[in-house]
């Protein structure tokens, strides 16, 4: 007997309830019927409720291995490790929808119960929006792609996970994009909220902030881990392809970054409104395409490891949703007009416009870069490629451009700056950043771009620096504090701003890793036999044999590549080859020796049992280990910015923005 | 304002202009190779692709040293790839025709973008100082206006310090 899966059950359910609270909470909160509102709010913790049973069910059933449910014989297998049976969750289609689903439903019920006494003009319109969204994502779901079909057979044992996506990032990278992803949802309810029901202050942005960071973090998060993860398992020598789904998770963090500085303008100054809306919105529009992207096939990308015909439903709701977003801006443009004021152009509400415009210009460059090829094919009905060296060149110097704004944005005078408190911020950051080049120059380095690169990494680090130490001999002198005290005490003190400096300085890094990598990397592609030795930058490395082995899951063939330096042996590195037996797939696990932040990268291309030879394909990496460290350094500012502040602090500091405000807006 | 204008014109001018092309240089291997995209469907360049026996990438970088050997420019080398096998294989598009608007169209943006910035700065600032000047104590009390002005600066930027 086909039995019922409580899942399946659970999610019809869910469908009906996000249903009807969309309903009573827009009749609610239009009505001023409290209790309609609380009731939309009731039926959005128990849709909840159910899609945690739901997802809880999908889970048991790929643990305990009931392969006559289609998704579990899809994509897990009775040999596939544990850890790897639970993130097959989001390996498949229908499972990473019922996990986003779950993640917004979550995220919901968390907004919820933190306003149950506050913003409650607003609340209805929240929820109207997070239910609406949850309802799509319900209908695909229950009508389009159920995780809960049943086969009419039970095969002895299933298909197995793709084996590239076994590899321990598989249990955070898609998690975190996904907390990133979804977190803008939030930001997004608010401000359609603000929309309708009119109240266009910056409470709706105060109340999303905290959302608005924790989103952003993973965003930051997710992207690095992803770019981690293909340096280590596609083997390709590299970490970022410019695939359209690496794109779609790129622009996104590219107008969410860009929100989250012109935001303090608004909060500041009451400035660009409209501007802060139509980021907000262009950043919930852009990671509903990104998961078109990659749900629909439509651009060929390495993540199609799930694409079906899901692209028409996505690309209806994304019309749907930016007609609605559009038209309600629109419609309260009146509302929206601020008192726009700029003391000067020399100020750094004009840097953070320039900021601004950069992060669209290059989120527009990946945008257009992505979508090119389909337009091509529309227009002149020839197929081209739009490949890494596009995207490279036209946002590389747009990059740079990023960075220099990064080192002189912050550091420039709120409304007006002098020509003497210029030089007074500037003066060493930039004889720093022109030691950097001399230096780099003596040193033989000639490549421009990478010239330019590090001077400008040098010269940001340099006013960051210069930030905390001016801050904390200030408070020294002022307080008598230690100088590590004062140090800590100003971070403590200022959340935002020294996290925000933390931030930055993580952002360095990554730029090191990327110059590095892009200007100086070296590579060798050679074939050797038993006992044979190349060199590559310092190294020599020498093939000395392959070992075979078997395991239920896959076959291994592993290399032994004995590193020397200088004729003594430093290292031995296992490249290998596996082939997985079901599905019949091969991949390549790449051996890495990692010595300040330079990588040696090696991988065992093929071997030939006849000649007894092995193709090796070797490359040094230049900093590459700056971009872990910087996604650590990044999480910690981030951590330090959203940190909650003590409760009489932050009155305080509540108090003391206000009465800045005043004083700016008087 | 103009700095930033002209500025962002020559940085679009340096980088929308393809270097490579045309050049006198010998073409290279890793230059070629980095130049076509594997037919594999991996979405990388000939350079990048590592599938083991890649049925598109091993051909490819066999026929790229052909081409070399015979003597060809690296204009001639990439025109017989793309008769052989379409535009597509090209890993970034050409500088001719329509795909002109894939390399311009985002510095046109961006350059469209700044320009819009300059209209609305110079125009706040205009609003900013019709206001300050059409101040009525301006003329007649200009002193302490200013004395009161310059101790609010003072004021604001040690908020703003702490």
């Amino acid at each position: 007997m086909q039995n019922i899966d409580v899942g399946a059950v659970a999610l019809s359910v869910a469908w009906l309830l996000a249903l009807y609270g969309l309903v009573v909470s827009l009749w609610g909160g239009w009505g001023r019927r409290e209790e309609l509102v609380r009731s939309g709010e009731h039926a959005l913790l128990a849709m909840w409720a159910l899609v945690t049973i739901a997802t809880a069910d999908l889970v048991h059933g790929l643990v305990s291995r009931d392969f006559n449910l289609e998704y579990v014989a899809q994509y897990s297998s009775s040999t596939l490790p544990l850890h790897y049976t639970v993130a097959a969750l989001w390996g498949g289609q229908a499972g990473s929808l019922l996990f986003w689903l779950l993640i917004l439903c979550s995220m919901s019920a968390v907004l919820v119960l933190q306003n149950r006494t506050a913003n409650r003009v607003l609340m209805p319109f929240v929820s109207a929006t997070l239910l609406g969204v949850a309802l799509f994502f319900l209908s695909l779901l229950n009508f389009v792609t159920p995780p809960f079909d049943r086969l009419p057979f039970t095969p002895g044992e299933g298909r197995d996970l793709n084996p590239l996506l076994q590899n321990y990032w598989m249990t955070i990278h898609p998690p975190s994009l996904y907390l990133g992803y979804v977190g803008c949802s939030v930001p997004f309810a608010f401000a359609l909220a603000a929309l309708i029901t009119g109240r266009l202050d910056d409470h709706w942005i105060r109340s999303t902030r905290r959302w608005t960071l924790f989103a952003w973090f993973f965003l930051s998060l997710g992207n690095l881990f992803g770019a981690l993860w293909a340096y280590r398992v596609l083997g390709w020598g590299g970490y970022w392809a410019w695939d359209p789904v690496e794109n779609a998770a790129l622009m996104p963090w590219l107008t969410c970054t860009a929100f989250l500085h012109s935001v303090m303008i608004q909060e500041k100054k009451n400035m660009l409104k409209v501007w802060n809306m139509a980021l907000v919105i262009l950043t919930f529009l852009l990671t509903i395409f990104g998961t078109f992207l990659t749900r629909s096939g439509v651009i060929s990308s390495v993540h199609s490891f799930t694409q079906s015909g899901l692209g028409p439903f996505f690309i209806a709701f994304l019309l749907l949703a930016a007609a609605l977003s559009v038209g309600l801006l629109l419609y309260r443009l009146p509302l929206l007009r601020s008192e726009n004021e700029l003391d000067s152009i020399l100020s750094r509400e004009a840097a953070f416009l320039v900021n601004n415009l950069v992060f669209v210009a290059i989120a527009f460059a990946v945008f257009w870069g992505t979508i090119f090829p389909v337009i091509s094919e529309a227009v002149r009905g020839v197929k081209i490629t739009v490949g890494p060296p596009f995207f490279n060149r036209v946002n590389a110097p747009l990059g740079l451009l990023l960075l220099f704004l990064m080192g002189v944005g912050p550091l420039i005078a709120w409304r007006r700056a002098s020509w003497s408190s210029l030089r007074r911020s500037f003066q060493w950051p930039a004889v720093v950043g022109a030691g950097c080049v001399a230096a780099l120059l003596a040193m033989g380095v000639w490549h421009a771009w990478a010239l330019v690169s590090f001077s400008l990494c040098a010269f940001v680090t340099a006013t960051i620096v210069q930030e905390f130490w001016r801050g904390a001999r200030a408070r020294q002198s002022i307080v008598g504090e230690s100088f590590g005290q004062a140090l800590a005490r100003l971070v403590g003190k200022n959340r935002r701003r020294y996290g925000g400096y933390i931030v930055h300085l993580g952002v360095v890094l990554v730029f090191l890793a990327i110059t590095g990598t892009s200007a100086f990397r070296i590579e060798q592609q050679v074939v050797v036999k038993r006992g044979e030795a190349f060199r590559i930058g310092d190294y020599q490395l020498r093939f000395d044999g392959v070992r075979a082995w078997q395991t239920d899951h896959s076959a291994h063939l592993a290399a032994d590549i004995a590193v020397l330096r200088d004729g003594r042996m430093v290292d031995v590195l296992h490249p290998e080859k596996r082939l997985y037996k079901k599905p019949e797939q091969p991949a390549t696990e790449v051996a890495i020796r990692s010595r300040w932040g330079t990588d040696l990268y090696v991988v065992l291309g093929s071997f030939d049992e006849k000649s007894g030879s092995a193709t090796i394909l070797a490359y040094i990496n230049p900093l590459i280990g700056m971009l872990a460290w910087g996604g650590l350094v990044l999480a910690a500012g981030t951590l330090i910015t959203i940190w909650p502040q003590r409760r009489a602090r932050a009155v305080e500091s509540w108090a003391a923005e206000h009465r800045g405000q005043r004083s700016a807006e008087g | 304002m103009r700095w930033l204008s002209a500025a962002l014109c020559g940085v679009a001018l340096l980088v929308a202009a393809p270097s490579s092309y045309g050049s006198a240089r010998p073409p290279s291997i890793q230059d070629l190779e980095e130049s076509l995209t594997c037919q594999c469907g991996c979405g990388l360049t000939v350079h990048s692709c590592n599938h083991v026996d890649c049925s598109s990438a091993i051909p490819l970088r066999k026929e790229i040293r052909e081409q070399l050997e015979a003597g060809k420019s690296r204009e001639q080398i990439l025109r017989h790839f793309v008769e052989k096998y379409g535009e597509k294989i090209l890993s970034a598009p050409t500088f001719q025709g329509f795909n002109v608007l894939a390399w311009t169209t985002p510095f046109l943006m961006l350059a469209l973008g700044g320009l819009g910035l300059v209209v609305i700065l110079r125009r706040w600032g205009r609003q900013e100082r019709n206001r300050s000047s059409a101040g009525p104590l301006e003329s007649t009390r200009s002193t302490l206006v200013e004395r009161y002005q310059r101790k609010l600066e003072d004021e604001l930027k040690r908020f703003e310090e702490v």
